[in-house]
């Protein structure tokens, strides 16, 4: 099938499913869950059919020659780890949100948002690259401005704003290097390119900083991460996020290899201080929503860490990371949003006891928190170990500060369990119904699984993962 | 032989026999749609000619007039509309000074003729603006015309560089004349209250279709002008283009009244097109300002016939009123939020694209600088667009309202001038092919 399909497919389908069909139409839900479906098989189709290194051609259309501006789609491994972790979190968002209210237009949306992402993973040419990526906000700021909490216009118009905004420089950086190059081809960019002006790498750098998020281009996060209903959240942090993270590698550190080394230090500073500053920011919140929040942005600095070794290793762990946060943050965003739904509240403070209303939630609750703090036996602690060890072996043994963050995060984490969890049985907590839907708890259920699974048995993905930079292997393991 | 320019001419004429019968509106639309085949065809006089670009562009402005025809119920604004349709086909084929400053000024005078078409003091107001402005305007047109003959230039040629002083001099203060219909600051003050206070309908023609044939027009008469005395027209061009964007979008943010809001994105939209003008050593010059001038004819004729349609049917003016309209019309909602993310720049919509070619070519000249700050001003214009949509989606509608079913015809036309932004926002080809010959 035209890969074209999953990509303009969706929108399409949105537009339709928009336009007709009666408001509280519940065919929305299974129509959206059979088009994520599909995009899972056709990326593990793509996955099987990958060569061992280096790109794979799966076609180019609507060619403006003169321009550049063909839509090519390329993938390599890289690529294809991204496509399926969007579909999985796509399918799991779906069923995160099978009691959403108004369930016609958030599934469209929903789908809608599929189609350009996936363009933004498959695509080679960066101006193509710059559409799907900005047409990403278009629904995420209906998801957030339409089903978010109190302050959800604010964050939405923020997110919108601020992220449109950063998306402007990297354009500005791309027409620099058509310029300069004559090409929009990302895979011919690092030959044509005779000297990289130190523009483009910070125009680069700052645009896609704001969508990792990097300190201090962090604000928009909170706001949008607290507002947006919560299967909205776990995309935030599992797709858009990793989207940022995702082009920081592909287009700062491997197509402007040179000067990536010779500002490596800027991001591993910013790096470690997003990682800290997270980390105390999410010790210090009260509000549950916002600390899971900071404590996303904090394992993001992780992320950022690990890239900034621009090594082999570095950069599989950061994949690794990110595989892993999308998969961890993911059941504690959901599983936050659903107590506000049902308690009213976001203060951790009223919400105690809750291992004794709802054992099962709670048991998750602990399994996701004790990920995030980077317990051995999940997704977490492979993550923070394989960074550590990379960075360790990149900057030396002063790199060890990074088992602080994990710290601040076992701080944060343990007394969030200790309010939220375990104590006294509040009275809130005691009034309210924690029953679930089963389809959405079967999606907690799913995650859980694999936070343990990829956690005991992490070659499974290293195997794949690996194979995203066994062109650097050549090249000593470093750039 | 039958051309597109006599054919508008003559169904102009004609088309005063059909008023007050049922047979306008099909008369129109057959006219429109045979001027679709005739779309390549010279005027036939001296000094007119055809390129690909043109003919590229006359076929969009048809389409796009197609639409408004559709949507419009008055027989004089179509009539009129019909002759200006006439008028600027003209200028788009003008080739020397004479046939520039005839056609420009048959624009100008049927834009008057057009907004006078008055029935309130609000309307009244707005088009005595206009024609103040437009008086101005040709009185500047004319002077510079003078200067630029004595100082050597020919009337019955193209436009040349002789270097004389006075000739140049003639040119620039021709230039200013044409920038007060491109509404430049600081000749843009009438724009904001004639596109805000006449019609909806009639500042759909005025912004959408009359602005971007002249400055197309002007582009192809002043372009070789300007490569040649590009030390002194860049920065000038620079500095008004970026002075227009930043104005027009900050204006824009503090409006309440949509209308308004509309019309300073219209200004700003100029700056950007006038950035064009500043790029013009750029090989994608041409291009864009084709491309920008494309995708603003449909989403500009687009937002305000929505405008028009706002006003008529639910009497909402302001951004109050529009509160909860999704949930009451969701379509008319629908086609307002595409062309209003089109003009925002958002992507895979025409208006992404115009504005991308036109940036890219102000990098291309080596303006980088100034292509940032357009990039940001872009950025900045999302603001009250989004704006706009957070009150059509998110806010709870007013009680009072009672929504209707939206009529068939304003769909169809509506649907038009969508699928025009859809497909020039991914197709670009096309215009690439042609946009170099302008």
């Amino acid at each position: 099938m035209s890969p074209l399909f999953f990509v303009f497919g969706p929108v399409l389908l949105a537009g339709v499913m928009m336009l007709w069909g009666r408001k509280e139409n519940s065919v929305a839900k299974y129509t959206a869950l059979a088009v994520f479906t599909a995009m899972l098989l056709f990326s593990l189709s793509l996955l099987a059919a990958l060569p061992s290194e280096g790109y794979m051609d799966i076609g180019s259309y609507f060619a403006v020659k003169r321009f550049d501006f063909i839509l090519s789609l390329q993938v390599d491994h890289l690529s294809v780890v991204m496509l399926i972790l969007t579909s999985v979190l796509l399918i799991l968002v779906t069923l995160s949100s099978w009691t959403m209210k108004n369930p016609k237009y958030y599934f469209s949306l929903l789908i809608l948002f599929s189609g350009p992402i996936f363009g933004v993973f498959m695509s080679t040419n960066l101006l193509w690259f710059f559409i799907f990526w900005e047409l990403t906000l278009v629904p995420m700021y209906f998801l957030v401005g339409i089903w978010g909490a109190e302050g959800r216009i604010y964050a939405a118009v923020k997110f919108f704003l601020y992220t449109h905004v950063a998306s402007m420089l990297i354009l500005l950086a791309f027409f620099l290097i058509h310029k300069e190059t004559g090409v929009f081809d990302m895979t011919l960019v690092k030959e044509t390119m005779l000297s990289t002006p130190v523009l483009v790498w910070w125009l680069l750098f700052i645009g896609f900083a704001v969508k990792m998020p990097i300190f201090p281009f962090h604000t928009w996060l909170p706001d949008a991460h607290v507002q947006a209903p919560a299967p909205i959240s776990v995309l935030l942090a599992g797709v858009l996020l990793k989207m940022g993270a995702y082009a920081m590698i592909r287009m700062v550190i491997l197509m402007l290899p040179e000067q990536s080394q010779h500002f490596a230090w800027v991001i591993l500073v910013l790096g470690l201080v997003t990682l800290f500053y997270a980390g105390f920011m999410a010790l210090y919140e009260t509000h549950l929503k916002k600390m899971v929040a900071y404590s996303s942005i904090s394992h993001m600095g992780l992320v950022t860490v690990a890239i900034a070794t621009v090594s082999y290793a570095g950069l599989s762990a950061a994949l690794y990371e990110m595989i892993g946060h999308a998969l961890i943050i993911s059941p504690l965003f959901l599983i936050a949003g659903f107590l506000h739904s049902r308690t009213g509240s976001w203060q951790m403070k009223e919400m105690g006891g809750l291992m004794q209303k709802a054992p099962y939630l709670s048991a998750l609750f602990v399994l996701a928190g004790l990920a995030a703090l980077g317990l051995p036996g999940t997704m977490g602690f492979i993550g923070e170990l394989s960074i550590l060890i990379a960075a360790i072996a990149q900057y030396g043994a002063g790199l060890i500060v990074l088992a602080l963050g994990s710290m601040i995060g076992a701080g944060y984490i343990i007394w969030t369990f200790r309010r939220v969890v375990y104590g006294e049985k509040s009275v809130l907590v005691e009034k309210s119904d924690f029953r679930m839907h089963k389809v959405e708890f079967a999606a907690l259920v799913v995650f859980a699984l694999c936070i343990v699974g990829f956690g005991l048995f992490p070659s499974v993905l290293f195997h794949t993962i690996n194979a995203a930079f066994n062109m650097l292997l050549s090249q000593g393991g470093a750039l | 032989m039958i051309s597109l320019f006599s054919l508008l001419f003559v169904a102009s004429l004609l088309s005063l026999l059909l008023h007050r019968t049922k047979l306008l509106q099909p008369f129109t639309l057959a006219v429109l749609l045979a001027g679709l085949l005739l779309s390549g065809t010279a005027v036939g006089l001296n000094g007119f000619g055809t390129s690909e670009a043109m003919t590229l562009f006359t076929i969009v402005m048809l389409i796009v007039l197609m639409a408004f025809a559709l949507h419009e119920k008055s027989d004089t604004t179509m009539t009129q509309m019909l002759f200006l349709s006439t008028a600027s086909v003209a200028l788009l084929q003008s080739q020397t000074m004479l046939a520039f400053i005839v056609s420009f000024e048959a624009v100008s005078l049927i834009s008057i003729v057009l907004v006078s078409h008055i029935e309130t003091k609000a309307q009244a107001e707005g088009a005595v603006k206009m024609f103040i402005a437009g008086a101005i305007a040709t009185g500047m047109l004319l002077l510079g015309a003078v200067f630029y003959l004595m100082g050597g230039g020919l009337l019955d040629a193209k436009l040349t560089s002789h270097g004389s002083l006075f000739s140049q001099m003639g040119v620039y203060v021709m230039l200013f004349a044409v920038f007060y219909k491109l509404t430049i600051v600081p000749m843009h003050g009438w724009a904001a209250d004639t596109y805000a206070l006449v019609r909806h309908s009639h500042a759909a023609l005025l912004t959408g279709v009359a602005k971007t044939v002249v400055a197309l027009a002007a582009f192809k008469l002043f372009a070789p002008f300007l490569v040649h005395s590009i030390a002194f027209s860049v920065p000038l061009l620079v500095v008004l283009a970026v002075v227009t964007m930043t104005l027009g979008n900050f204006m824009a943010l503090h409006q309440k009244k949509l209308a308004r809001i509309l019309a300073y994105s219209s200004i700003a939209h100029a700056g950007y097109m006038l950035l064009a003008y500043a790029a013009v050593k750029s090989g994608y010059a041409s291009t864009g300002l084709l491309y920008m001038a494309i995708a603003y004819i449909f989403m500009q004729t687009a937002v305000f016939l929505v405008l028009d349609t706002l006003r008529k049917k639910y009497d909402m003016q302001t951004l109050e009123d529009l509160k909860g309209l999704a949930k009451g019309d969701g379509i008319l909602a629908f086609f307002f939020t595409v062309q209003l993310f089109s003009l925002a720049g958002i992507p895979l919509l025409a208006g992404f694209l115009g504005k991308a070619v036109v940036f890219y070519a102000v990098v291309d000249a080596g303006l980088w600088y100034v292509a940032l700050i357009a990039l940001l001003n872009s950025a900045l214009s999302v603001g009250y667009y989004a704006w706009i949509v957070k009150h059509l989606y998110f806010d709870e509608s007013r009680v009072s309202n009672s929504f209707k079913t939206p009529e068939k015809l304003n769909i169809i036309s509506q649907l038009i001038l969508l699928g025009g932004t859809l497909y020039f926002g991914i197709f670009a080809s096309m215009v690439f092919a042609v946009g170099n010959g302008l």
